[in-house]
């Protein structure tokens, strides 16, 4: 690979990027060479165009999750002849919303229907969408489905460090103030240090001027002597106001470095927000499945619900799916090409024709047990309250992870929030509970952030996605050895089998990872039809 | 009704608190693996067919302790990895638990096969990010 010299490496790339666009079009091409750095987009924005069409080719889509939906989605639209088996009742797959009436039974026979009051839900799968994940923003666009903020950070909101030490230990703080204070006091510190030249040998002495000038921004300090002595983003002792009292108000006093240091809290902060986790992102108005019901009102008609997939066969001429159908009658299904979107951790049970290293590829990725639970509360309380105003409740309670606040319905009497959001050993642990018995785990750890969180809670739904039949885990967890060796061979397909999903993306988890990887092997399959 | 349940709980909650400090015992690996294991393999070891494998009579738990130790570490097929979430000595009492108990044969692991499974597996312990999805 090394040896090439520069004309070879330049008709490698050229080469390249024909090869992309003989099967995916142009805007594949312009995605590979944004990959590689040519600057087009940041992901891969749009669907391959599937030129020349499908001309009756047959394709049964296994699954009808986000995958599937826009596998069989595109390929229809492109004159392919599609059929989808789905397990479920329900069109979506991991991109479910529970509301009054959602029924849920595990694989530990726990029998959940959930007893929100109208217009209230929980997404227990996918909720967040970020603004890069241009796939899913495609279908949420083209498909009509309106977004709303999705209040993913909120300084106004409470972190609560409990495993901590000082007076900050157990004790719910905003998290704004810890912002304040921690990076205050390191301004503080790296500003006088700059200031006295102590940095001059990493800057120039006009670039030390100008750090410690935005030393002095960054955290808020005094011009003159660097002091960090809190500032009104921290919020007040007394709120400023109207006339002479409040008037003015009562500013705050910040805490001490060694209390912030101590307390844990810190870890709640960083320079900017990961890669998939922006300070807002989006959701769509109503819960996560109206993504879901958009893709159905379209190909709704190709799909056989309650159609549970038990042997997949194929030859040189198709394949053929054996499965269960709603009656619980055995029933088969032919075609010429087969994209299977069920999740490796099921699709391990399933009695299917593949190669061995393929079926060896299969062993070779975890699946993440992961929790969520969504409390009814009969008042808002963290906005009356406490003036919380969507965002998470960062802390350290194990099998809670995270605690959040809904980014809709404000002011409303009602609302639902997620109790917890746990994933690994934790969520594993807890999901050996009783439904009763998780809501009242997940009540007592508010309780402790929250005064009014026991007296507030009215009903709640619990999911295990480890224990939901279909799903047996919540994400495909990959190692770095499964990556460089069984990833690969599931990427590609095994004689007319091809596997997509979000386990088979870098996006794992996420909706657009299922998408775009529908999108890629929508398109290889697309160049074997046509070339064939 | 479950309010109403959970409450009387919040209310005994400072009671239970210091009994249970009171009795504070290192768990027993019985107890471990009722609290990790048991959603999916259940506490019967039979598991769940098709989903979860039966723990009771499996090869892989009565066979070579560190294969046992490094699947229960790093995942695989479907096993989540729990490397993040239990340390070298839960583990012992937990494989050890499984390895004799429901008739299972299998000799004892120590706790310094587990440790150098993990070090093999270059699997240290990793703090997780504040969110994931």
């Amino acid at each position: 690979m090394k040896q090439g010299g520069h004309m070879d490496g330049v008709l490698t790339r050229r080469r390249f990027f024909e090869g992309l666009a003989a099967y995916g079009g142009v805007s594949l091409a312009m995605a590979g060479m944004d990959a590689l750095g040519y600057g087009f987009a940041s992901a891969q924005a749009a669907p391959p165009p599937l030129e020349g069409g499908g001309k009756g080719v047959k394709v049964v889509v296994l699954g009808a999750g986000l995958a599937g939906l826009t596998a069989a989605y595109e390929l229809t639209k492109h004159g392919y002849e599609v059929q989808v088996l789905e397990a479920r009742g329900f069109a979506g797959g991991r991109c479910q919303t529970a509301r009054g009436g959602f029924r849920h039974v595990d694989l530990n026979g726990n029998d959940q229907t959930c007893q929100f009051d109208e217009g209230l839900y929980i997404n227990h799968g996918p909720w967040r969408i970020p603004y890069h994940h241009r796939s899913t923003l495609h279908y949420t666009k083209l498909f009509g489905v309106p977004l709303e903020s999705f209040v993913n950070d909120n300084d106004a909101a409470y972190v609560y460090f409990e495993k901590g030490e000082g007076p900050l230990k157990g004790k719910p703080v905003r998290k704004g103030e810890i912002a304040a204070d921690a990076r205050g006091h390191a301004a503080e510190l790296i500003a006088k240090v700059a200031a006295k030249g102590g940095l001059d040998s990493a800057m120039t002495a006009e670039d030390r001027d100008l750090f410690v000038a935005y030393m002095v921004n960054e955290g808020r300090l005094s011009p003159t002597d660097f002091a960090y002595t809190g500032t009104d983003g921290r919020g007040f002792d007394v709120h400023p106001g109207a006339g002479v009292s409040p008037g003015p108000g009562k500013p705050s006093t910040p805490r001490s470095m060694a209390d912030v240091l101590h307390s844990g809290a810190w870890r709640t902060l960083t320079s900017v927000a990961g890669y998939e986790q922006q300070r807002t992102m989006l959701q769509p108005i109503g819960g996560m499945d109206q993504v879901a019901k958009a893709f159905e009102r379209k190909v709704g008609g190709l799909i056989r619900y309650s159609s549970v997939v038990e042997t997949i066969r194929q030859d040189a001429k198709g394949v053929k799916i054996g499965y269960r159908d709603a009656f619980g009658e055995k029933a088969e299904i032919s075609a010429d090409y087969c994209i299977c979107t069920i999740p490796l951790s099921v699709l391990r049970g399933v009695d299917l024709q593949a190669s061995k290293p393929f079926k060896a590829a299969m062993e070779g990725v975890a699946y993440a047990p992961v929790n969520k639970i969504g409390l009814q509360m009969k008042r808002r309380f963290w906005e009356e309250d406490h003036f919380i105003y969507g965002g998470h409740i960062y802390n350290d309670m194990p099998g809670i992870g995270t605690i959040s606040l809904p980014s809709t319905g404000w002011q409303s009497q009602k609302g639902v929030l997620l109790g917890y959001y746990a994933f690994g050993g934790e969520a594993a642990k807890i999901s050996a509970k009783s439904p009763a018995d998780r809501a009242a785990f997940a009540v007592a750890a508010g309780q402790k952030v929250f005064p009014e969180y026991a007296d507030s809670f009215e009903n709640a739904f619990s999911f295990c996605w480890h224990l939901a039949e279909f799903n047996l885990g919540g994400w495909a967890e990959w190692s770095d050895d499964g990556r460089k060796s069984a990833y690969p061979v599931l990427c590609e397909p095994d004689g007319r089998l091809y596997l997509a999903g979000e386990h088979l993306s870098y996006l794992g988890g996420w909706q657009a990872g299922a998408i775009e990887s529908a999108w890629q092997q929508i398109g290889k399959l697309h160049a074997r039809v046509r070339a064939a | 009704m479950l309010r109403n349940a959970i409450i009387a709980a919040l209310a005994a909650a400072p009671l239970a608190l210091g009994a249970s400090a009171a009795l504070a015992a290192p768990p027993t690996g019985q107890s471990l693996y009722a609290d990790n294991c048991s959603a999916c393999h259940q506490v019967t070891g039979k598991g769940v067919k098709g989903a979860f494998p039966a723990l009771a009579g499996a090869p892989i738990v009565q066979g070579d302790g560190k294969l046992m130790a490094a699947v229960v570490i790093n995942g695989r097929a479907g096993m989540p990895s729990f490397k993040d979430d239990l340390s070298d000595a839960e583990l012992t009492g937990i494989l050890n638990y499984v390895r004799g108990a429901w008739g299972n044969k299998g000799k004892p692991v120590s706790f310094a096969d587990i440790s150098s499974v993990r070090a093999q597996s270059n699997a240290k312990a990793k703090a997780r990010g504040l969110q994931a999805h």
